[in-house]
């Protein structure tokens, strides 16, 4: 496998920067965002209000206690969805292997882009600047857990790249505590038995590993503590369309040499729709022909089955659309779009 | 093994199980039907570990044996056979010989021993009824069912066996089907299940081979016996289908409450002619502004449907109706859908006022409660 290159980009206080950017009175305030009443919490906050301890998730009353000139905004999801989207059309354009984790970070595999990780990382921080007044912190490494590490390293507006060679000495030192799913729980565990850093748990064997947190979790650690992880970035943004498609060595001639055809591809088209990791529902499908002379032709129709005689059918017409022999032959179904919350439709309340 | 099998009967009854494949990548044998012979008949099972099928098809057994292969290839192998006299042996590292007029295929399994056994369990809950009967019902709420997701609790068709009648539900947060039907239920066989999605569509597929059906259940799982009859047995089906599924665990939605109790306002409509309507009306509606509105005045019913995109339709219905005038939008899908899968002509159409759901109802027990879209 060749080296991967990972990014992770992490929004410096995203909430609490867009209202601050939004107004700029407050900008020099410890300003908090979240539940405005007596017992919200704080969604999050700027840095001025965490250097008096204020922390997401904190309770506003306590927070105030902390705090008590605390700016508190109240939330605008839609403002920061708004610049979420802003940001990660910046991401495609270095990368499509973006995957976003929440509205502020995401990781992004740049293993094929052009260029070093690290003027990459730097040139998306810069645009996302220009974009959104905003600023972001950057992971570089070969892996996720390492990137997302790295992130945290030269927060706010920094960025800190693992080079492969450096892996080993950067594990030897670092707190177990940092390591992905390791919570509090594990990092008390491992202390009870004087493990506070990745090196000391490197000397753990496999066996120690299985008997103190199982075998499945015990392996992952092994691998963790040693800065490996093999989790790719996974896309989520669901597909549009599955199709599968040959190319023949010899051209096909006739419209009856182009039929023999697709029971194969509708075969194969139909194992990869089961392959999928949920079932997704179509509304189109398609024919698609590739001619001699390189011109593409695509023919499709609505339906919600993978019925053999409206390929036929849509076959015969693209056929139809060239003299040319046909070099490549594929068969597909467009998905639905997922359907994307209806704020007009009223919904039962089963509750109460 | 070794057997004769006539070829139409053999992908006949690969048909019965071959929807139900696994996708893990890790259990190959998840994609194999186990092929048993025995006693004249071979029977064929596949499973997902969620789900699996179980049916017998008629064979001259020769010498008996179990093996598994590939259930797709082999489908699409047997229904290309050249002749109906197909023999099918198994030979030494789990292959299979198929012979078949002039055409030999040999064809790699994994062994019976590694096929994951359809699970035995004991049945707290049995109930008969005709196969005809369930289907209805089932169709008449299905399309219902939740393919979101994150509301996996609705991802499926509710059976509640209640005292005298079977009742069947399917919601998806915005419209509720409801669909019963009167049964002897006695007091110690009381109880109810979620029948997952994917199950409702195998059942649905199939039901309507033969008379009766036995569904037994308990806390994690369901099965389905189909019997076969008449068609089916002419395929060289024997006796029945056997069907085995988890069920979805948890409690389904208590649907009852969002039923609408008032019934002051409402019309009879002919069904075919009403979802002409809402089916004209939307013809002009796009993916952005999927809405129809429904108005009822003066002994006419109005149906609209309008958006920026293409434009507006206006279809009209003349009804026996002297109350109030009332307007509520709909998404009209939500009216076709159980529209379409009724068979009644008749329908009872309820409504109140803009904010409350729309009910249509008919004279066998069946009702559908659909909840508007906020006029603009």
């Amino acid at each position: 496998m060749t080296q991967r290159r990972i990014i992770h980009i992490d929004m410096d206080c995203f909430y609490a920067a867009i209202e601050c950017r939004d107004d700029p009175a407050v900008a020099d305030k410890p300003v908090g965002v979240g539940g405005s009443s007596g017992r919200g919490v704080l969604t999050t906050c700027n840095y001025i209000a965490r250097e008096y301890g204020c922390r997401s998730a904190m309770p506003v009353f306590k927070a105030r206690e902390l705090c008590p000139h605390l700016v508190l905004k109240p939330v605008r999801f839609e403002v920061y969805k708004a610049e979420a989207r802003k940001i990660r059309k910046i991401f495609r354009d270095f990368t499509d292997l973006v995957e976003p984790l929440s509205l502020d970070e995401a990781f992004l595999d740049v293993t094929e882009t052009p260029g070093y990780a690290w003027q990459i990382a730097r040139e998306i921080r810069k645009r996302i600047f220009a974009t959104t007044r905003l600023t972001a912190s950057a992971g570089i490494a070969p892996n996720k857990m390492l990137a997302k590490i790295a992130s945290d390293w030269r927060k706010p507006n920094g960025q800190f790249a693992v080079l492969p060679e450096e892996i080993a000495a950067f594990m030897e030192t670092l707190p177990v505590r940092k390591l992905w799913g390791v919570g509090p729980k594990s990092a008390a565990r491992l202390a009870e038995w004087g493990v506070e850093t990745c090196g000391q748990l490197q000397a753990w064997t496999h066996t120690r590993l299985h008997a103190a947190f199982g075998e499945k979790w015990g392996d992952t650690l092994y691998d963790l503590c040693r800065g490996r992880d093999e989790r790719p970035v996974e896309v989520s943004r669901p597909r549009k369309s599955l199709s599968t498609e040959n190319t023949f060595n010899r051209n096909l001639e006739t419209l009856d040499a182009c039929r023999a055809q697709l029971p194969t591809l509708l075969g194969d088209l139909d194992a990869d729709l089961r392959r999928q990791p949920s079932v997704r529902n179509f509304h189109k499908v398609f024919v698609k022909l590739k001619f001699a002379n390189f011109r593409t032709t695509t023919k499709e129709c609505p339906a919600t089955t993978l019925d053999e005689a409206l390929f036929q059918r849509l076959l015969e017409e693209a056929f139809e659309r060239s003299p040319h022999s046909v070099r490549l032959m594929g068969v597909g179904v467009r998905f639905a779009e997922p359907a994307l919350p209806d704020r007009d439709q009223l919904q039962f309340d089963f509750a109460s | 093994m070794k057997f004769k099998i006539n070829r139409d009967h053999f992908s006949s009854g690969l048909q019965q199980v071959l929807n139900v494949v696994g996708s893990r990548a890790t259990m190959p044998i998840l994609s194999n039907v186990l092929i048993e012979a025995k006693d004249g008949f071979i029977s064929l099972t596949t499973t997902n570990l969620d789900l699996g099928i179980r049916c017998r098809v008629v064979a001259e057994i020769q010498e008996s044996g179990a093996l598994t292969l590939p259930v797709r290839k082999l489908f699409s192998i047997v229904k290309d056979l050249p002749s109906l006299e197909v023999e099918l042996e198994s030979h030494t590292n789990h292959q299979a010989k198929i012979t078949s007029g002039t055409s030999i295929f040999r064809i790699m399994g994994i062994g019976a021993d590694e096929f994951p056994p359809l699970p035995d369990f004991a049945d707290e809950h049995s109930f008969v009824l005709p196969q005809g009967d369930l289907l209805r019902m089932l169709k008449s709420v299905s399309y219902a069912q939740s393919t979101d997701e994150t509301r996996f609790i609705m991802n499926g068709v509710y059976f509640n066996f209640e005292e005298g009648k079977l009742t069947l539900a399917a919601t998806d947060g915005r419209r509720l089907a409801v669909t019963s039907r009167e049964m002897e239920v006695s007091p110690d066989n009381l109880g109810s299940l979620i029948l997952p999605a994917k199950t409702v569509g195998e059942v649905e597929r199939l039901l309507g081979q033969g008379d009766q059906v036995r569904i037994a259940f308990n806390e994690r799982q369901v099965a389905f016996e189909i019997s076969v009859g008449g068609e089916g047995k002419e395929g060289g089906l024997s006796e029945s289908i056997y069907l085995v599924s988890k069920i979805v665990e948890g409690n389904y939605p208590n649907y009852r409450q969002v039923i609408p109790k008032e019934t002051d306002l409402h019309v009879k409509l002919n069904r075919e002619s009403f979802a002409n309507c809402v089916r004209r009306a939307a013809l002009v509606t796009s993916e952005k502004s999927n809405s129809i509105k429904v108005r009822v005045h003066d002994n006419l019913m109005e149906v609209t449907g309008s958006s920026s995109e293409v434009g507006e339709a206006n279809v009209s219905l003349a009804i026996d109706y002297s109350g109030p005038d009332v307007t509520v939008a709909f998404n009209p899908g939500f009216l076709i859908d159980p529209l379409k899968a009724l068979s009644r002509d008749e329908i009872i159409f309820e409504f109140k006022d803009e904010l409350s759901p729309g009910v249509i109802r008919t004279q066998d027990s069946f009702l559908c409660v659909v909840m508007p879209l906020r006029l603009n």
